[in-house]
């Protein structure tokens, strides 16, 4: 209940990603619904079948990389001192973030089936005819308990890839944490015991102020984690608060720190205390490496002229393991080289002697290269897909069909739609700089072609990056 | 409309400001001769960030008016006015706020970088006034690395550097510690003075207004000339209690 009256509190942008996560799990879950189609009218070649099913994946986990980022950036179930003083600590968010997700993705799969079913002409009236109707088996009774275990796919691993991702921070992996009953899945005596014990250890470190565990005469639990590894506190970063609240988070900081989800960003950006900046990321030689790897394996595979093994969806027959192999590790490579690059660009725009200008831009793309390169070589990587489908699809051959061009487009639209909002979170993250900037009277034009200066800085450099090893890779496919 | 006095850098009347419907001024009316350092006090919520503000063109006031040199700040457009802040203002915050990505000299010549001066001389006049404020060594670090009180004399630097007609410091001194604050404040006042720097600052502390050479005091957003606060009574029922036990 408590999910739904935040939900129903938000702001509409925040209600906007809900619903695009739910157009997308609503997306996926009807290609799911389309396989079953497929292996009820194709019963003969279960194969088919299950490959299409693999081909799902895709935009499975773009749907979920997507969510992930909506939880993040949710300010509904954002850690925050006043919930967790009534009870509503790190571990119920979480739980609160993957039922709200869980929610998104119930909604979506209901979506699809409904859609699902009135396409195939279920309520009493004529199923839509064309090639593309007849992969929805109409006039094919359907199974029920397959139908239902394909839509609860999307919204249980939605919800459960939000809740790995935003964990309390705790020492050593998830599995442990969860081992240790300090998990979600853990019974409530288990959590309830080793939160005590900790607390007590809380308590001594604190020097008793206010973190033992207690049973309050109104039932309020307040537990307290209270050991934690520095690393992961480093890792978590500082949680900050605002202005008035300035010296409570900071004790908060100090003394429970397990308020800071591992992958919650830092919100309510506080220009007082200055975190150490985050090392220039190094996965660029590694991407390198990958994508040359990539492209060598596929070169390789499509010269030595291996007989076809794997059927792509839309019938893509020229397409060998190897090949296939080739380019997704090619792709990986550019999802691995995005930060580094990202950093590169805003390195390079601030190298000669900047200008007020070209520092503020360049420092910035340099700080955020980790924030937003990720995403960054995400959208490269489906836009490098996109590339190769439609250069393959572009001549002679037959077109692509409507569910690859539904799975593309759910792919597309996430990585787009995640990377849109890394970007805004970026922006609030440095909200109070930015208001430092306008007090001293930094123009507003000026703040705005920094901005745009790093969107062309990062398009100059990702652009044509991504044609050529679009091209690279498209090439040896191609028949 | 009451003409501005000849001696007035900046002149204020009848100031009236609410945020979001609770009032910060009621009816502020405020004169800064040039060159004078002058000291805003008050307990806190008492209006003196919201006047310094409505002062420098940063909040435009909802009634009464901002006069800087006979120019009227009121009826300014947002652009007029940040030029205003860039070329004749400087700002000091109660919390060092750097850009955290840039460095300390980057920091402090960011005003004369925004105005358009050339970097090699937006540099040396930064390195100068770090030098001047004894933190000449840090220029090359980057905030993170720096003390609260080194971070706080990068933002005097700041202030400062672009050798503004007027500095406004809100509480420049409120993190620190007392010698940390004595030593901030006597750079800021000295570097004022033998700049000729009018200086409107901010504060709650007595210490503090008393380097000043003025002191306008605020209470509710009103000017008082004295602060007659009651004593603090007696806490209530302790009497009551010690009898009952």
């Amino acid at each position: 209940m408590l999910a739904l009256r935040l939900a129903r509190g938000a702001r509409p942008a925040v209600h906007l990603r809900r619903l695009l996560v739910t157009a997308a799990s609503g997306g996926t879950a009807f290609l799911l619904l389309c396989v079953l189609g497929h292996a009820i009218t194709h019963p003969e070649t279960p194969a088919r079948s299950v490959l299409r099913l693999a081909w799902c994946a895709g935009p499975l986990a773009a749907t979920a990389y997507c969510a992930v980022t909506v939880a993040r950036t949710d300010p509904a179930t954002r850690p925050r001192p006043g919930l967790s003083a009534i009870g509503l600590g790190p571990r119920r968010l979480m739980a609160l973030s993957a039922m709200t997700t869980a929610l998104s993705g119930v909604i979506g799969s209901l979506f699809a089936l409904f859609l699902f079913l009135h396409l195939r002409g279920e309520p009493e009236r004529p199923p839509f005819t064309g090639d593309a109707a007849r992969a929805l088996a109409p006039g094919l009774p359907l199974p029920l308990p397959a139908a239902l275990t394909l839509l609860s796919v999307v919204p249980a691993v939605l919800a459960v890839t939000v809740a790995l991702a935003l964990r309390p921070a705790g020492p050593g992996p998830w599995w442990a944490t969860l081992a240790e009953g300090r998990g979600l899945l853990a019974p409530r005596g288990t959590g309830a015991d080793a939160s005590r014990q900790a607390g007590a250890d809380g308590a001594r470190q604190a020097g008793g102020s206010g973190t033992r565990t207690a049973e309050g005469p109104g039932g309020v639990r307040r537990t307290q984690p209270g050991r934690l590894g520095g690393r992961r506190l480093i890792r978590a970063g500082v949680r900050r608060g605002g202005n008035g609240s300035h010296a409570l988070s900071t004790v908060l900081d100090t003394c429970e720190p397990a308020l800071t989800a591992t992958g919650a960003p830092a919100w309510e950006p506080d220009p007082y205390t200055c975190a150490a900046p985050q090392p220039a990321p190094g996965g660029l030689p590694w991407g390198v490496a990958v994508l040359a790897v990539g492209l060598a394996i596929e070169a390789y595979a499509s010269s030595s002229g291996s007989a076809p093994a794997l059927l792509l969806p839309g019938g893509f027959a020229h397409s060998s393991a190897g090949a296939l192999a080739g380019w997704l590790l090619t792709t990986l490579g550019l999802v691995l080289a995005g930060p580094g690059l990202t950093h590169l660009c805003g390195r390079l725009l601030q190298a000669v002697r900047p200008g007020a200008l070209r520092l503020l831009a360049g420092r910035v793309l340099q700080e955020e290269a980790r924030r937003i390169g990720r995403p960054l070589g995400v959208l490269c990587a489906v836009a490098c897909g996109v590339f190769t489908m439609a250069t393959l699809y572009s001549g002679a051959r037959h077109s692509i069909g409507p569910f690859t061009t539904l799975g593309g487009l759910v792919m597309v639209g996430c990585t787009v739609m995640t990377l849109a909002i890394v970007a805004t979170e970026a922006r609030d993250a440095r909200a109070g700089t930015t208001a430092a900037l306008v007090r001293l009277g930094a123009p507003a034009t000026m703040l705005r072609t920094a901005a745009l200066l790093r969107v062309g800085a990062l398009l100059a450099l990702f652009g044509p990056l991504t044609w050529v090893i679009a091209a690279l890779t498209a090439a040896p496919l191609r028949p | 409309m009451v003409a501005q006095p000849d001696s007035d850098v900046l002149w204020a009347r009848a100031l009236t400001h609410a945020h979001n419907g609770s009032p910060a001024l009621r009816g502020v009316s405020i004169g800064v001769r040039e060159g004078e350092i002058l000291a805003v006090s008050g307990p806190r919520g008492s209006g003196k960030t919201t006047l310094l503000r409505c002062l420098s063109g940063q909040f435009r006031p909802q009634e009464g008016e901002v006069w800087f040199n006979s120019t009227p700040v009121h009826t300014m457009g947002p652009l007029t006015r940040e030029r205003l802040r860039r070329d004749r203002f400087g700002w000091i915050d109660p919390e060092p706020v750097l850009v955290p990505e840039l460095t300390a000299w980057e920091n402090a010549a960011l005003p004369l970088m925004l105005r358009g001066t050339g970097r090699r001389a937006a540099k040396k006049t930064a390195l100068e006034w770090l030098e001047r404020l004894d933190i000449g060594g840090c220029a090359r670090k980057r905030p993170y690395a720096l003390l609260h009180s080194e971070r706080q004399r990068v933002v005097v630097a700041r202030a400062l550097v672009g050798a503004p007609t007027v500095l406004f410091a809100d509480e420049p001194t409120a993190p620190l510690h007392r010698a940390e604050r004595a030593h901030v404040l006597r750079t800021l006042t000295t570097a004022a003075r033998s700049h000729g720097i009018t200086v409107v600052l901010a504060t709650h502390d007595a210490d503090t207004a008393e380097l000043a050479d003025r002191t306008v005091t605020l209470l509710d957003g009103r000017r008082v000339n004295t602060v007659h606060l009651p004593h603090p009574p007696e806490a209530e029922g302790r009497a009551a209690c010690s009898l009952s036990v």
